[in-house]
Parts: structure tokens; C-alpha cells; sequence
């Protein structure tokens, strides 16, 4: 699957982050394509590259400065572009800011307003229509009257009849909505225009040249319709030029066939590529930023006979070199490490096991380095029975006149359980340090039995004697 | 009278027989040496104890524990019921590692013989010495410490 690579070294979490990113990514395009935001959202990608170039070159200032830049930048993007980024949100329900791909942003119910326009103009009714595209209008329509009532021939009428109070402003539709009326559009100052024109050609004239709406006029003197864009002025003379106009403007289904599949295979290519970004960036995150731990683990010893004891082994621990991206080390537990010695096919006696990969637990993406040291030598060993006199094992200074003169001790002699090796080399059990310090006579006390190594048992299971000492006063020199 | 001759000696002859026997069984039992097993001796551990010091051939201060102030410890032990020279053992442990084996002379009929250590800052703990013949068969062992 990846030549080269150890099988753990993508884990099913990093394949899920670079798809989650991707996803996130790919988002942000669908919805911002064609604005100004995305723009610049790709401009501070070239940035963040170029940072990264200088950073890897070392060029200290001037990754600082592009640091500062793309921080300053992105602050600047959601301030300036605020609107257009809340147009873009507010317009759209949770389902197609997450999932739907609509090949334009934004629909327009291109029949109804057709047929309005013709109803209007037949009527010489005038009228000023706003079908917004991209830009963001709220910087230049002013006084306009929140309406937000669903697109219909009837009530395009009654907006613009001409008792109405607001038919002499500009209505703003977006989608199947009528968003504004009564609306303020900026005049256009172009001197070059027909005197037949009069405030509603020069409103519409003037939103084209400074935004992408497209503009409809209906002549309340001659019923002629003009539709404007672009500061362009174009001369309406049936419904089918107006639909077309609007279906073109809007983009919605007319789009013929090879536009829908060109818009298509934008989208495949636009996400194919973010994909392979995001990847391109995991990768150089997470081999960019590995690092190497070296820690010790305990040695865990499995499948042991249970009628063998371990007696003995070369180690405890072993220490390993772990390598991996550096979040990843740095949260690693250490539960999540073990080193495990199968002890199966383990004789009586010495045995010697190299440890391998095999025998280490390591967490998804971390990578073993080297294990030091690499062979553990454990002996085995029978557990058995032994009978082995006590002795008192003191301490400290008795006082100078006192001689310590015999001790007796209960029981004397005790049985002991532990591996026979370990049994062989030892012919008396010690006691627990006894103080001598403090003894000023004969008396008794009880001790402890301090059983070495730990792995030996007493067999009745109690570990203290009774000690019984005689003290008594040194004679003088010379008597 | 030639008849209780006779007897005489065959008696001379029986007797220097028996002379001869035991004489060259005592040759062979003293070019043996060692090789005969001390556990056919019935000599007897008579006392055995760890001391301070020895006077007039007797064990002074006899004790469990001993400073290292004292400097020397030592292992005094009698023997009765000796019928040759005999060589026995006191081998020193210090915990359970041997440290050193004195091969002391036995001559009969009793004897009393010592051994000793000198006293160092790392003989520090627990001690034992083993009463041994030249078989091996303890016949005791002694347990001590050497303290501050």
C-alpha cells in the first residue's frame, strides 16, 4: 500500500484529518468561488508557501514578515469582507453550506420577473429592478425597505403601482425573494446619455458601474424595457432576450450542457487538488515536525509455566527509541508502550530471547528506532522447599560494658519456598536489621524475617521469630 | 612342661603376630593420613565458642556480637577423645560466603585449638563458622555478628 513505509505509519485518525480538512477546504471554495474572498484566500495560501519557503531557508526576517502579513490579513479579510461573507452564510441553510454544490450562488425566479417586466411594460408602468450577483450591494443601496416576501408577478405589481409609497425605488430580488424595496441606487454621472433617459436609467446605470447586478428598467413614459450591467445599457425588445439575459446573469439551467459539465469537472479538479494540498501539508507537518523520545519500558514476561519461577533476569527494562510526528510523542502514555517477552517455549535454566518489533506495543504512528539492549537473558527455574536455620542480623553498637552474651530464637530453623537455584546458594535466613543500641539488658523481642531476593515465601506463611537475648555487664580489666 | 613350652610359644608367636599386624595397620593408617575417615575417630567436640580473646587457653568474653573496636574475633573450640593426630576445620562465612578455612592440629587425648579473624570496617554483619572434620561432618556451627 505504501512502498517504504512501516504499516503503521498512517493511522485511520490521519487519514480522516487530511479528508475532514480537504472537505473543509473544498467548502470554503464551493461557497466563495468567484468572490473577492476567495480571491484573497488564495492569495494568503501563496503567502503561507512563501513563508514556509523562507522559513526552510532560513531567512528569518523574512518569514517574521510574512507571518505578521498573513496574521494582519486574515483579520483584515473577515473585517472588510464582512458582508459578503455573511450574504454568502445567511442565504444559504446549514445543508448547502455543508453539502449541496449549486453551479451559481445565487437563483433567480427568471419567469416571474420576466413576465412581470412585460406586464409592467405594457402597462408603462415604471419600474427598477436589482438581481445582485456577487458583489455586495449594502455599500451602495441606501434607505432601501426590508421586504423579504416571496418573488411573484403580483406582487412585482404592486410594488411598483404607482400609489404604492415605495414604487419609485429599485427592488433587490435574490433568489425567489424580494429583499429590499424603495431602495436608493448611487446615479451615474455619464454625461453621454439619451435625454430620453431619466433618474431610473441613471440609478441603474449607476449600481452597474460599481457593482455586478444586473439592472432592469421599465420605462414609465415609453413602457421600454433596458436591461443594465457592467455600466453596459442594453436595449430589451422581446421576453425571450430578457429571459435569456436573466438565465445568463443567474446561470441557472440554461446553462447548456458542456457549461454544467465544464463547471463540473472544475469542481472534481478544484477538489482533487485541495486534496492533494491538504495531504502535502500533512505529510510535511507530520515528517517536518518529528521528533525522537528515548524511553525506558518495563519488560513484561508472558505465558510463563506456572510450574516455573522467574529467578532471574538480565534486565528490567529496556530502552527505546521512538520516533514520530511530535503531537503524537508527545502524547504517548505510558500504558500505550509495552514490551512483552513470551515465555512459552522458555527452558529450566538460561534462556536468551532478542527483542524485535515483534515483542513491542507501540501507539499508530510512532516508529521504533532501536532497543538497547536488544537481548534479555531470563532464568527459569522449579520452585522447591527448604529447611534453613535463622540468624539475627545486628546492628548499630552495644553499649561498651555489655556483653551480648547468647540469644536463642523461636522457631529456629524455618521452611522457606522459593526457586531451587536461588535455594542452593543460600544456607541461613536473616532477620530484619536488629538495633543493638537501645538493649541495656536480657530480654526478648520479636523480629522480622528479611527474606532475599523477595521471590522467596515462607511456607507457614509467618515471617517473624521470637529472639531471646542474654546481656551481661563486662568484667573489669584485670579481675 | 614341654607341652606348656609349646603353648608359650605359640602364645610368643600369636602375640608377635598380632604385633606385627597392628604395627604395620598403624604404618598404614599414618602414611594414609587424611585419607582415613575422620567420622571412624570418636573424638568429641567438647566446647565451641566465639570469643574476644583467649587466656591461660581458655575462651575470654564469650559472645554473639563483637565491636569492631575489639579488632579480633576468635573461634575457640575443645576436643576430647582423641586417639591420633587429626587435623579439623573452622571455615568462616560471612553470610553465606566462605572467607577463609583455618586447618587446625588435634593431638590426643583432648586438645583445645583457635582460629581468628582480624577485624575489618567491611566484615561488617552477620558470621557463622563451621566446626568441621576432615570428612566434612559438622559438628557445629557458631553464628556471630560483627558490628559497629
Amino acid at each position: 500500500m505504501l512502498q517504504g513505509l512501516p504499516m503503521n505509519f498512517l493511522r485511520w485518525q490521519d487519514i480522516i484529518d487530511i479528508l475532514v480538512v480537504s472537505y473543509f477546504i473544498f467548502r470554503l471554495y464551493v461557497l466563495f468561488r468567484g468572490t473577492y474572498v476567495f480571491r484573497v484566500i488564495i492569495g494568503i495560501g501563496f503567502l503561507w508557501i512563501f513563508q514556509s519557503i523562507a522559513a526552510y531557508l532560513g531567512l528569518i526576517v523574512t518569514t517574521w514578515a510574512m507571518q505578521g502579513i498573513i496574521a494582519f490579513t486574515a483579520i483584515i479579510i473577515i473585517i472588510v469582507f464582512r458582508n459578503e461573507i455573511k450574504n454568502v452564510l445567511q442565504t444559504k441553510d446549514l445543508t448547502s453550506i455543508l453539502w449541496s454544490v449549486s453551479h451559481k450562488a445565487y437563483q433567480t425566479s427568471v419567469e416571474i420577473i420576466t413576465q412581470s417586466v412585460y406586464e409592467l411594460a405594457n402597462r408603462k408602468i415604471g419600474a427598477l429592478m436589482v438581481i445582485p450577483a456577487k458583489d455586495d450591494l449594502q455599500e451602495v443601496v441606501q434607505s432601501g425597505l426590508q421586504w423579504r416576501g416571496v418573488l411573484s408577478k403580483e406582487m412585482l405589481l404592486s410594488i411598483f403601482w404607482p400609489d404604492n409609497p415605495a414604487h419609485d425605488g429599485a427592488a433587490i430580488i435574490r433568489g425567489d425573494k424580494v429583499m429590499e424595496v424603495g431602495a436608493i441606487l448611487p446615479l451615474s454621472r455619464r454625461t453621454d446619455l439619451p435625454s430620453s433617459y431619466g433618474t431610473r436609467h441613471r440609478a441603474a446605470l449607476g449600481l452597474s458601474e460599481k457593482t455586478d447586478s444586473l439592472v432592469i428598467v421599465v420605462s414609465e413614459e415609453t413602457g421600454h424595457v433596458i436591461a443594465v450591467k457592467h455600466g453596459k445599457i442594453t436595449p430589451i425588445n422581446t421576453n425571450i432576450e430578457l429571459e435569456s439575459l436573466l438565465q445568463r446573469h443567474t446561470g441557472i439551467a440554461v446553462a447548456e450542457k458542456g457549461v454544467k459539465e465544464r463547471q463540473q469537472l472544475q469542481l472534481g479538479l478544484a477538489a482533487l487538488l485541495i486534496f492533494m494540498f491538504v495531504t502535502g501539508i500533512w505529510f510535511s507537518f507530520s515528517k517536518g515536525l518529528e521528533t525522537l523520545i528515548s524511553i525506558d519500558v518495563p519488560v513484561e514476561y508472558m505465558n510463563r509455566n506456572p510450574g516455573t519461577e522467574l529467578l532471574d533476569s538480565s534486565i528490567s527494562t529496556v530502552n527505546l527509541n521512538l520516533s514520530g510526528a511530535g503531537p503524537l510523542i508527545k502524547s504517548i502514555k505510558p500504558d500505550q508502550v509495552k514490551v512483552r517477552i513470551d515465555l512459552a517455549k522458555a527452558v529450566i535454566g538460561l534462556n536468551s530471547f532478542t527483542v524485535t518489533q515483534e515483542n513491542i506495543t507501540l501507539p499508530p504512528g510512532i516508529t521504533l528506532k532501536k532497543v538497547e539492549p536488544n537481548v534479555i537473558d531470563v532464568i527459569l527455574d522449579v520452585p522447591v522447599k527448604k529447611e534453613l536455620p535463622i540468624q539475627v542480623d545486628w546492628t548499630g553498637k552495644l553499649p561498651p560494658r555489655l556483653i551480648l552474651e547468647s540469644i536463642r530464637l523461636e522457631p529456629s530453623r524455618i521452611t522457606v519456598v522459593g526457586g531451587s537455584k536461588i535455594l542452593e546458594r543460600i544456607s541461613t535466613v536473616y532477620t530484619e536489621k536488629v538495633a543493638l543500641d537501645t538493649l541495656k539488658e536480657s530480654g526478648q523481642m520479636v523480629t522480622k524475617l528479611a527474606l532475599t531476593p523477595a521471590s522467596l515465601k515462607v511456607e507457614s506463611g509467618r515471617d517473624k521469630v521470637t529472639l531471646s537475648y542474654r546481656i551481661r555487664k563486662r568484667a573489669p580489666e584485670g579481675s | 612342661m614341654k607341652i606348656h613350652l609349646k603353648h608359650e610359644s605359640w602364645r610368643i608367636v600369636l602375640a608377635t603376630i598380632c604385633m606385627i599386624a597392628m604395627g604395620t595397620a598403624v604404618w598404614a593408617q599414618e602414611q594414609s593420613g587424611s585419607s582415613t575417615p575422620a567420622s571412624s575417630t570418636v573424638f568429641r567436640l567438647e566446647q565451641a565458642v566465639m570469643c574476644e580473646d583467649i587466656k591461660d587457653y581458655l575462651p575470654y568474653n564469650a559472645a554473639v556480637v563483637f565491636s569492631m573496636e575489639i579488632g579480633k574475633v576468635y573461634c575457640f573450640t575443645s576436643f576430647s577423645g582423641i586417639t591420633k593426630k587429626i587435623y579439623i576445620f573452622h571455615d568462616w562465612f560471612r553470610q553465606d560466603r566462605l572467607i577463609t578455612t583455618k586447618r587446625l592440629l588435634l593431638q590426643p587425648p583432648e586438645w583445645a585449638t583457635t582460629s581468628s579473624i582480624q577485624l575489618r570496617e567491611a566484615d561488617k554483619g552477620p558470621w557463622r563458622v563451621e566446626v568441621k572434620d576432615e570428612t566434612g561432618k559438622v559438628f557445629q556451627v557458631l553464628r556471630f555478628s560483627i558490628t559497629d
